[in-house]
């Protein structure tokens, strides 16, 4: 699926960044993990932290996926469509057409809110 | 919020943090945007913790490891995900056993403010090229 994994650079040096900043809350991922599991089944806490990893990476793939779309079209607000995009991008396509039906949902929804819809930049 | 999806939501704040280290200083995020990415954080949790948790049940195990997650991610297709952190695997418990070897060689609780080891380097797969290959000798 993400087989080559493409290269970007971060404006934050890693060395700086504190770990509650670079990672999700612990008890948060283990919580969903925890509802995918039987009832019975348990999980380490080494495996919790290695899937606070993942997942932090997971962010930053395709945040930077997006991003250097919105570089590329002068564009300062990356937006859902820039996600949903860099999903696609990157092989995600089980994820991005699912997350495209959501935003079209959100936006229907935040339009009923009275909010107005994103501006397109 | 409704307490079941409260349970399935990762903070947003968190998710916008973590987004906002890799854009440059003058990019913005629309909320829509970290909403999007919160919803596909928890898909991609959800995803690899039923691959791991059917592979502990064909083994009959009842605790989810690191490499059950290893191999799950391997198994779905994130190989360079699976490498990295396996490597990130191997300095965890690495460490993991100084702390108990520490732990056993001062058993004086005075001591034991001395062994806060540092947390493994970050991975930062989203900004290496080519991951070099484990290193299996270890």
């Amino acid at each position: 699926m993400v087989d080559n994994v493409g290269g970007s650079s971060s404006n934050a040096e890693n060395s700086g960044i504190r770990e509650q900043d670079r990672l999700l809350p612990i008890a948060n991922v283990g919580r969903i993990m925890k509802q995918i599991l039987p009832p019975n089944a348990k999980i380490s806490k080494e495996s919790k932290e290695t899937m606070q990893e993942c997942v932090s990476e997971f962010i930053s793939f395709v945040t930077s996926e997006a991003s250097e779309k919105c570089r590329k079209e002068r564009r300062k607000t990356v937006n859902g469509d820039d996600i949903c995009w860099a999903l696609g991008s990157l092989g995600f396509d089980d994820y991005a057409e699912p997350l495209r039906r959501y935003l079209q949902r959100y936006r229907e929804l935040e339009v009923d809110r009275g909010n107005s819809p994103p501006k397109r930049e | 919020m409704d307490q079941d999806v409260q349970d399935r939501a990762l903070p947003i704040a968190n998710v916008g943090r973590i987004m906002k280290q890799i854009l440059p200083p003058s990019a913005k995020i629309s909320k829509e945007g970290k909403q999007l990415m919160q919803e596909c954080v928890t898909e991609f949790i959800s995803f690899v913790t039923g691959e791991a948790s059917d592979k502990c049940h064909k083994e009959n195990r009842k605790t989810v490891n690191g490499d059950d997650i290893c191999w799950a991610l391997s198994s779905l297709g994130f190989d360079n995900y699976a490498e990295a952190i396996g490597r990130y695997l191997h300095i965890y418990r690495q460490g993991e056993r100084e702390k108990i070897n520490h732990t056993k060689k001062y058993e004086n609780p005075q001591n034991q403010t001395q062994i806060n080891r540092a947390p493994p380097p970050p991975l930062l797969l989203s900004r290496v090229e080519n991951p070099p290959p484990t290193n299996q000798s270890g």
